[in-house]
């Protein structure tokens, strides 16, 4: 369908949206900051008869603390999770992805919620978010889900979200002063880049000197983000210093799969990675 | 399929009747005939297109015409004042901050964007305000130095 024959319907609440996403659902895409989808249209790799904007439903839009968790509507762009002092306090790490993704202007239009929608392995936001264990709730007009982000992503841009739903926010228990964590991306440039590679870390419950709770989470390196579960075996509960940050980083790269694209090679990545894990264990547990 | 949005550009409100799916770029340039924003990557990666969004830098190439509803929308053309160039434009012109000149209106909203924001920008905050704005003539050195001047000025 030609893009002057598209059909665009901007509900203003939730409850509006639901009802025309449960009346169209057969031949109706979401857009929310526009900035993935816009793109995908005018390439003609989405093709649909009409559009949900959903810009203006001011109740996905916000971002909360409640008894330690962190709750962030769909709708929140990057700049708002980058000025967010709940996001500084307790999910610095999507802070700092949220600061390296795209430039300004995409910051103010891009939003949370379509960042996941979207699906893209190379999305910033994800890896964190991984990290953070974080969970997505989803809503049509008759149910409300909650989905650990590992089981919402189920394969190379595909979700668990079904064509009545919608996102409506994501939350995650907040870090706190006793907990680390880093986020690192290495793109081709410093902004508007595309991840060759990021890698997000998070190191809870210490306890001497080691931690009981270690997550570590790759992007752009298989067909979802992936966790790394060898090298998180590898510090639990270990004495965390160079030496065993450096072997712990090697095992990384048995859990990625990567492919070869026009940022980098396979072989590159899989070099490149073990090398971005120990720099963000090491800025996470013994500072830069 | 064509609807009829409503939104207030450079100070007026406006009402087009356009396809609703288009972008806000493609409207403002091709029915408007406002062609300060103009389109090179329509990607979101350049720059070029970009215009204030309620207060904010956005790609005019990345926003549907049907998102800017409502909204208050400024392209270049809306930053003089009465004929007077906004300090960004002037010290733009006092630092031969230009060559072809392809990227500057939208380098030159950014930048005013910034100065509306915060008018005590760092280096760095100059730095990171333009670095979604692609200049392939000038090399920055001049854009930095005349985004210092115009914070200065304005402060003055």
């Amino acid at each position: 369908m030609m893009r002057s024959e598209i059909d665009v319907l901007s509900p203003r609440t939730l409850e509006e949206a639901l009802t025309l996403l449960q009346q169209h659902q057969n031949d109706i895409r979401i857009i929310a900051g526009g900035s993935d989808i816009i793109i995908q249209l005018r390439d003609g790799v989405v093709k649909t008869e009409k559009l949900l904007n959903i810009l203006a439903v001011k109740d996905l839009r916000f971002i909360k603390e409640k008894e330690g968790r962190i709750h962030i509507g769909a709708l929140s762009t990057y700049t708002e999770i980058i000025k967010s002092q709940h996001v500084k306090r307790h999910g610095w790490i999507l802070l700092e992805a949220a600061k390296q993704i795209g430039a300004i202007q995409l910051q103010n239009s891009a939003t949370i919620g379509g960042n996941l929608g979207n699906a893209s392995p190379a999305a910033d936001s994800l890896p964190p978010l991984y990290a953070l264990e974080a969970t997505i709730v989803t809503r049509n007009q008759s149910d409300r889900r909650e989905i650990p982000i590992e089981r919402f992503f189920t394969g190379y841009r595909k979700t668990a979200l079904k064509s009545d739903e919608l996102i409506e926010e994501i939350y995650f228990d907040g870090l706190t002063r006793n907990d680390a964590g880093a986020y690192l991306k290495l793109g081709l440039r410093k902004a508007n880049a595309i991840s060759i590679v990021d890698v997000a870390v998070i190191l809870r419950g210490k306890h001497r000197g080691s931690y009981s709770d270690v997550r570590v989470a790759l992007g752009a390196v298989a067909p979802t983000i992936v966790r790394a579960h060898s090298c998180e075996q590898a510090l639990i509960g270990k004495r965390l210093t160079e030496k065993s940050l450096q072997e712990a980083a090697q095992l990384a790269s048995q859990d990625a799969s990567p492919i070869t694209d026009i940022r980098g090679s396979a072989e590159y990545r899989r070099k490149v990675l073990s090398s971005l894990v120990y720099q963000a264990l090491h800025k996470a547990v013994l500072g830069n | 399929m064509e609807h009829e949005i409503s939104f207030k550009l450079n100070g007026e409100p406006i009402t087009v009747k356009c396809p609703p799916a288009y972008t806000l770029l493609e409207v403002l340039r091709d029915q408007l005939h406002v062609t300060g924003p103009k389109e090179d990557c329509a990607k979101g990666e350049c720059g070029a297109c970009t215009v204030i969004m309620n207060g904010q830098p956005v790609c005019s190439c990345l926003v549907l015409v049907s998102q800017a509803e409502n909204s208050d929308v400024i392209t270049s053309e809306g930053l003089a004042k009465d004929g007077r160039l906004n300090a960004v434009q002037k010290a733009f012109i006092n630092h031969g901050a230009v060559q072809c000149g392809h990227c500057i209106p939208g380098m030159i909203v950014s930048a005013s964007a910034l100065l509306m924001q915060n008018p005590r920008p760092t280096k760095a905050d100059i730095k990171n305000a333009l670095s979604g704005n692609l200049c392939r003539c000038t090399g920055y050195t001049k854009i930095i130095a005349a985004v210092e001047e115009a914070a200065k000025t304005r402060r003055a």
